[in-house]
């Protein structure tokens, strides 16, 4: 197959699958499961061919309609996207196992679930290959569309109210983003993320405006602290896998359009004061999102607030590029800390609602026990545990390392301090949920509410988490292959070039 | 003077939307949006957008304000007292509002005084426009030029239906109440005079968008229309299983675009091109009908629509 | 004041009212009609400042706002039928954002 065609597959087989589950309604159901299976393992496959082209060439660029932009519009693929559409792949692939065990496709429920879901992949994807300002505005409306459906899911008043909270400020970041979009059409004509580059050296104050208005409505999707206060209840009340997809890839894609516009399209123009602002953000974010962790005294809402602190790890890249060695290193950092706080986080949530369907509640006082009657769910937390807290050899301690190098090459105390804290603070609320499943069942825990409970969990279900948190874990010992990617697109130079980055010819 | 007719379109714009948000009743606001949504057409009239005008009028002022409508109604229905108005104090909201107008006002006033890009996108298309299929370079842009945004775009219809069914939730959306005086002669004269009219005016804005204003998207939004009219008035009544037409006409313009566009891939010729003035057609054709289902289904809150009862 | 300047000011004021309206609504309907008067405001600058030049009329950010409309009314359409549920499951239809809940 072509990269072409895998490019194009990528966007369009979720789509059309999510037409013909929608035509077919309710009858068919063995055709609903082979289309929800085959758009869960497809992009895997699919994945293959693009990944070979770039080990020979920097960029894949597909042209769509005959015409290239400005004029019209291209799927465009480098080393960031091919690593966040393995992401979305491997993510996708787990948690939708999950949620087919939860929610069957050939279900009723199933044909309510499913098209959302894969619209959210299509609309993923699409973010991910996306070079074109409104275009990117389109394909995360469409995420951010499916991605409320899905969190509003269980129908219970407190989702729906978290799901109307997330619209709601979704659309009001997707407006500012659209003003931003106005003034640099206005300015500069066109929409491409790398035409736009070359005219934002010469631009003027309006550009330099836009652009960090543009920032700020992606940080607001990005949930990154002050703008987190969707995510917590949105994470914590949609239903496991949707939890995953949402803290592992939607979120994901704010930060990932950032650094686009900051690494690319502002290339050698970046003001050294909104890199510190950014970096103070993150960090910020990492405290205070790992100190409410400690505070809550239940399992999902504790993740979510997990993942605003770890979001918080991939601000810090911006300040850390005063020098090139510590670019470098930084950028690597903070592609490690995306990838496997993705893998580890999505682990982390489907392990969460496994218990919770386990114990029928997921305060951490009932989840006594748990390691004993659902050890499967429990070492899924620990392996995922082992990521965030960023022990060796998982994926999140090379990042945290690579980070605290950067920090350490340039003199940013403040920087160092604050990932210590941030490990040490991760170890702690790690530790107070493994510690609260491993406890023995004391006089004072709660008995059931239900006899049912507590039910079995399918071991498919544990298996999927089980994969995304090893994965996490072994994460590091894969860097080699995966940094010789990133140096070849990477927006710093390798470190032996002495080539400034201002002066580096765009990929 | 022109300059004075902008210059009231402009002062109405804002006294409408200052109406809206400040309106004493919910209704009255709603009333106030769809008014703004006309005016804004004529906005887009005077700035020489015609088929942007249509939209407006169909969809943003239209659609839009059916959509708002109904779900008050809705609302009402589930109880009187979720309409009550009461808007909450807050002291920062006039200085904040006048701040990020300020701040709009005076990035856009910075932005009217920047020369004209060179190499503009919207230059290439007019140059481009000689060569293509279609003489309308709106409809050229969004067919061909970013086909893939209007793809993009019809999947987003699509997820706002297949989301509103998924939180709609098993036992599926509430009632509309039909209004009771449905079986009046004149409401059979209204709609035996008025749908034939909308499916006339749909197909002519869909043949016209080619070379001059109009679309799928303003036809869709006229047999949308049309859709709506016979679901409130009891020709067309809500079931809970979708038929055919409502499962495959809601995805039929992501299917036919994208087909077209495989097949496109498959012989060499580039994702999503366009090779002639039909495919340009077929493609419209099949986003209308598209449009006008999902839009009468998400209008309705329904999953599927059967023949009502003859009154 | 040429024409494109009337109509950015009438924009920036379309923005502010919405913006206040957001603030100000507690109803949810109340803050789907600011979010759509944000929206057209917006819509209106883009056309506005692209045509400010007064030649030939750009179709690029025609087609982007028919684009922007349809996507806006997909948006209103869902957000209706979540509000038609939220109010069902919880009898509330009013909303502090900046609120924490539970």
């Amino acid at each position: 197959m072509t990269t072409e065609a895998s490019l194009v597959g990528l966007v369009f087989l979720p789509l059309l699958a999510a037409c013909l589950l929608w035509a077919v309604g309710q009858r068919a159901p063995w055709l609903r499961q082979g289309l929800v299976w085959l758009s869960l393992l497809a992009p895997l496959a699919l994945l293959l061919a693009p990944t070979l082209a770039l080990t020979t060439q920097p960029v894949v660029e597909v042209v769509l309609a005959g015409h290239a932009p400005p004029l019209g519009i291209g799927l465009r693929l480098d080393a960031l996207s091919l690593l966040m559409l393995w992401l979305v792949a491997v993510v996708g692939a787990g948690a939708g196992a999950y949620a087919s065990f939860v929610e069957p496709p050939g279900s009723d429920a199933g044909t309510r679930f499913w098209p959302p879901w894969l619209l959210l992949m299509t609309g993923l994807n699409a973010l991910f290959l996306s070079a074109d300002l409104f275009n990117l505005y389109v394909a995360i409306e469409l995420v951010t569309l499916a991605a409320v459906a899905l969190v509003a899911w269980s129908g219970k008043g407190a989702a729906l109210r978290a799901a109307m909270r997330y619209l709601l400020l979704a659309m009001l970041a997707s407006l500012a983003y659209l003003l931003a979009v106005a003034l640099l059409y206005a300015e500069h004509g066109t929409l491409d993320l790398y035409l736009l580059a070359r005219g934002v050296a010469a631009g003027s104050d309006t550009t330099r405006i836009a652009l960090a208005l543009l920032i700020v409505s992606l940080l607001l999707k990005a949930a990154i602290f002050p703008l987190h206060i969707w995510l917590p209840p949105a994470h914590a009340r949609a239903p496991g896998a949707v939890s995953a997809v949402l803290s592992a890839l939607v979120v994901k894609g704010g930060v990932y359009l950032v650094y686009r516009i900051w690494f690319w399209t502002l290339d050698g123009a970046q003001p050294a004061l909104v890199a510190n602002l950014l970096g103070a953000l993150g960090a910020c974010a990492i405290v205070y999102g790992s100190i409410a962790a400690l505070l809550q005294s239940r399992l999902k809402p504790l993740v979510a607030y997990s993942t605003v602190a770890q979001l918080g790890y991939l601000m810090l890249v911006f300040p850390m590029t005063a020098t090139v060695a510590s670019g470098a290193l930084a950028w690597k950092g903070v592609i490690y800390q995306l990838l496997s706080h993705g893998l580890a986080k999505a682990a982390l949530f489907l392990a969460a609602a496994s218990l919770l369907r386990g114990v029928g509640s997921d305060r951490l006082v009932d989840l006594a026990g748990a390691s004993r009657r659902f050890p499967l769910s429990v070492f899924a937390v620990g392996l995922s545990g082992i990521s965030l807290m960023g022990l060796p050899p998982s994926g999140g301690f090379l990042a945290k390392w690579l980070l605290l190098e950067a920090a350490w090459i340039q003199r940013g105390w403040v920087w160092m301090a604050v990932l210590l804290l941030g490990s040490l603070l991760a170890s702690v609320y790690v530790f107070r949920a493994l510690s609260a499943m491993m406890a023995t069942p004391g006089d004072d825990a709660k008995a059931p509410v239900d006899a049912a409970l507590p039910r079995p969990v399918p071991w498919q279900m544990d298996v999927a988490a089980v994969t995304l948190a090893l994965l996490a874990v072994i994460a590091g010992f894969a860097s080699a292959p995966i940094f010789e990617l990133l140096n070849a697109a990477a927006p710093f130079p390798r470190v032996e070039s002495a080539t400034p980055i201002s002066e580096r010819a765009l990929p | 003077m022109s300059l004075a007719l902008d210059g009231l379109l402009a002062i109405s714009l804002v006294v409408l939307a200052l109406q809206v948000v400040t309106g004493a009743s919910l209704f009255r606001s709603i009333v106030m949006f769809v008014v703004f949504g006309l005016v804004m057409a004529l906005v887009w009239a005077r700035l020489r957008a015609p088929n942007l005008a249509l939209a407006e009028a169909a969809i943003g002022a239209g659609v839009s304000g059916a959509l708002l409508m109904l779900g008050y109604r809705r609302l009402r229905a589930a109880g009187p007292e979720a309409t009550r108005p009461g808007p909450r104090s807050s002291r920062l909201a006039a200085p904040l509002s006048l701040l990020v107008a300020g701040l709009v006002a005076s990035l856009g006033w910075t932005a009217l005084g920047l020369p004209e890009a060179l190499g503009a996108a919207g230059a290439a298309v007019v140059a481009a426009m000689p060569s293509q299929a279609v003489a309308n370079p709106v409809t050229a842009v969004l067919l061909v030029f970013r086909g893939y945004d209007t793809l993009l775009e019809l999947a987003v219809l699509l997820v706002a239906l297949a989301g509103a069914r998924a939180v709609e939730g098993p036992a599926g959306p509430a009632d509309l109440a039909i209004p009771t005086m449905t079986g009046l002669p004149i409401v059979g004269a209204l709609l035996a005079a008025l749908v034939p009219l909308s499916v006339l005016v749909a197909g002519y804005l869909l043949h016209a968008g080619g070379n001059a204003p109009g679309g799928a998207f303003q036809g869709g939004a006229v047999l949308a229309a049309a859709g709506v009219l016979l679901v409130l008035t009891g020709r067309l009544v809500p079931h809970p299983v979708p038929g055919p037409v409502e499962r495959w006409g809601a995805v039929l313009g992501l299917l036919v675009f994208s087909a077209l566009g495989l097949v496109m891939l498959a012989r060499g010729q580039g994702m999503l091109s366009m090779p002639g003035a039909w495919s340009i057609y077929l493609v419209e054709s099949a986003m209308l009908v598209s449009i006008a289902t999902t839009l009468v289904l998400l209008l309705g809150a329904a999953p599927g629509l059967r023949r009502g009862p003859l009154p | 004041m040429s024409q494109a300047a009337i109509y950015v000011m009438a924009a920036a004021a379309v923005i502010g009212a919405g913006v206040y309206g957001l603030l100000v609504a507690g109803h949810l309907l109340r803050k789907l009609l600011a979010i759509n008067l944000l929206g057209s405001g917006v819509f209106l600058l883009l056309v506005a400042l692209a045509g400010r030049s007064g030649g030939a009329p750009d179709p690029v950010p025609q087609a982007l706002v028919i684009t922007g409309i349809v996507v806006a009314v997909s948006m209103t359409a869902f957000a209706l039928a979540l509000l038609d549920r939220l109010f069902r499951e919880t009898g509330q239809a009013r909303m502090d954002v900046a609120d924490d809940d539970d």
